[in-house]
């Protein structure tokens, strides 16, 4: 027992002392050495160790990050929340300078400033004034149309009235001339704060001749009599007919083609640009130019798809003839000249491909069916 | 010791030595749990001490093939402790919690001694400082978590009867 007992210590001090041996000839060798060891032990028994700890320390650095990571995104939401404003607003003063370019002379731009509390949402600060040529009673206009009047100036700005303002008032016409009114706002409920009904944001041609009845859709424009407004600016389409008391004329819901929200930069029309000069052209030409833009467009989408299908189809022809070549080179190189191409094949025929469809498939028409069922 | 005894001790060992590279990098602290000391101190006391030697060798060469700069120094260092804590166990068969824990707390302090010593890097007022503050720092969360450890995994690891 005692023998057995001392054996064993014997064994426990030279395992001892050979762990101790090994750890410290491990301390003293050579890099080269000590780092193929070490790397064969990482890529074997330590792998999935240090596969484990990658795992926690990528987790511990995203729990560390996850309030900048939060904070990063609620920015980035917020900038893609202000995208669409901002996109609107490139879309609206591209089309701005699209009227100015066709109105050419005799206008000012101008912000258009919502400086009254809610309710009030009929007038605008316009950021221009007498010493940009403003007067008073001048037009302002957007690049949908008739927006409203300056009411009174400044020397740098101005305030304007919009069409939802009971005091506006405009002579108006159906675009082919056959009706002639006045525009006023729709005021069937003046309530005024947040309960404002969405009738109160639309228009009413008023003294239509009885005679001239207009379809929904007609586009108004300013007829150009009063001499505020010229002629040919688009205030709306018509809605559809109300019921009004007077048994000699008509009047006409219109839909305004200025959306009062939307006004935010506007075109003040100097008097010399109102006397006597028609703006239909211009507007027509604002139409005219976002539709060949559209043109444009999907001109350069045919063109391309065109493109596609003669490069397909030349790529067809080109590997039919290859074919051809390459059947033709067969015949030349197997038979002797004069000789058929293939066993079978009659003496004198010649190696070109054979046409697309077979003569034996080709049915002849029915005579009964002649001029019946063919399509166009 | 019964197979299933030491079955036990060697599923205690796997959980510590996984907690060292899970929970360890996880918690980041400036002066970490080292499990890999706990699971060599505890599986120390129920082998011989030639077995423990052995274990603590092992267990030091996988931990030191992360630190090629020091290879070998964790080697020395869990093999001295392994047969220490095997040779010394009969201090602690009484089973008592707070002995345990200065098993731990002692157990850890003299690794990084001998770590800090074989390894060489550091010297000076920076030697001193890790061996006098960070380390006994290091040494009694260790202990702490041994103790918490111990109390949990009570049912698994019975002491070795004397």
């Amino acid at each position: 027992m005692a023998r057995a007992v001392r054996s064993g210590t014997r064994v426990d001090t030279m395992l001892l002392v050979a762990c101790c041996v090994m750890a410290l000839l491990a301390t003293v060798l050579p890099v080269t050495l000590r780092e193929a060891i070490a790397g064969g032990l990482r890529r074997t028994v330590v792998a999935p160790l240090l596969s484990l700890q990658q795992q926690a320390e990528r987790g511990r650095s995203a729990f560390l990050s996850r309030e900048a990571t939060t904070s990063r995104l609620d920015s980035v939401s917020l900038r893609n929340m202000q995208l669409a404003r901002l996109e609107t607003e490139n879309e609206r003063l591209r089309a701005l300078l699209g009227l100015g370019r066709q109105l050419e002379w005799g206008f000012v731009s101008a912000e258009a400033l919502r400086s009254f509390p809610i309710g009030e949402d009929h007038q605008r600060v316009l950021t221009a004034g007498s010493n940009a040529g403003v007067e008073s009673k001048t037009p302002v206009v957007a690049p949908e149309g008739l927006v409203g009047m300056v009411l009174s100036v400044d020397p740098t700005q101005s305030i304007a009235i919009l069409w939802t303002h009971r005091d506006f008032a405009a002579s108006a016409m159906s675009a082919d001339r056959s009706a002639y009114g006045i525009v006023y706002p729709h005021l069937s409920d003046s309530r005024t704060g947040e309960d404002i009904p969405p009738e109160r944001y639309l228009l009413e041609l008023r003294g239509v001749a009885f005679r001239t009845a207009l379809k929904p859709g007609t586009p108004i424009l300013t007829s150009g009599l009063g001499g505020v407004y010229p002629a040919g600016i688009p205030v709306g389409t018509v809605l559809g007919e109300l019921q009004a008391s007077e048994g000699w004329a008509r009047t006409y819901l219109i839909r305004p083609a200025v959306r009062p929200p939307d006004v935010s930069n506007v075109i003040v029309l100097l008097p010399k640009r109102v006397e006597g000069q028609s703006l239909d052209r211009v507007w027509r030409s604002t139409v005219s130019a976002d539709s060949a833009a559209r043109k444009i467009a999907a001109a350069g989408d045919s063109i391309a798809r065109r493109a596609a299908a003669d490069s397909l189809r030349a790529a067809e022809a080109n590997a039919a003839r290859r074919v051809a070549d390459s059947l033709a080179r067969v015949g030349a190189v197997g038979q002797p000249a004069g000789s058929p191409s293939q066993p079978g094949a009659r003496p004198g025929a010649t190696a070109t491909p054979p046409p697309a469809g077979r003569a034996d498939t080709t049915r002849p028409s029915r005579p009964d069916t002649t001029g019946r069922g063919r399509r166009p | 010791m019964t197979w299933a005894r030491t079955a036990r001790a060697i599923l205690a060992f796997v959980v510590l030595v996984l907690l060292h590279y899970t929970l360890r990098p996880l918690l980041g602290w400036r002066t970490p749990v080292d499990f890999l000391v706990i699971a060599v101190l505890l599986s120390a006391v129920r082998v011989r001490p030639g077995a423990a030697a052995l274990i603590g060798f092992c267990t030091g060469l996988v931990a030191d093939s992360l630190t090629p700069s020091a290879f070998g120094a964790g080697a020395l260092a869990m093999t001295g402790i392994g047969a220490a804590a095997s040779w010394l166990k009969a201090v602690f068969f009484a089973d008592n919690v707070v002995l345990h824990g200065f098993f731990f707390f002692a157990g850890k302090w003299a690794f990084d001694i001998v770590y800090v010593m074989a390894e060489r890097r550091v010297q000076g007022v920076e030697l001193a400082t890790q061996l006098l503050l960070w380390s006994p720092l290091s040494a009694a969360i260790t202990a702490v978590a041994g103790i918490i450890l111990l109390l949990m995994l009570r049912p698994v690891l019975e002491p070795q009867a004397a």
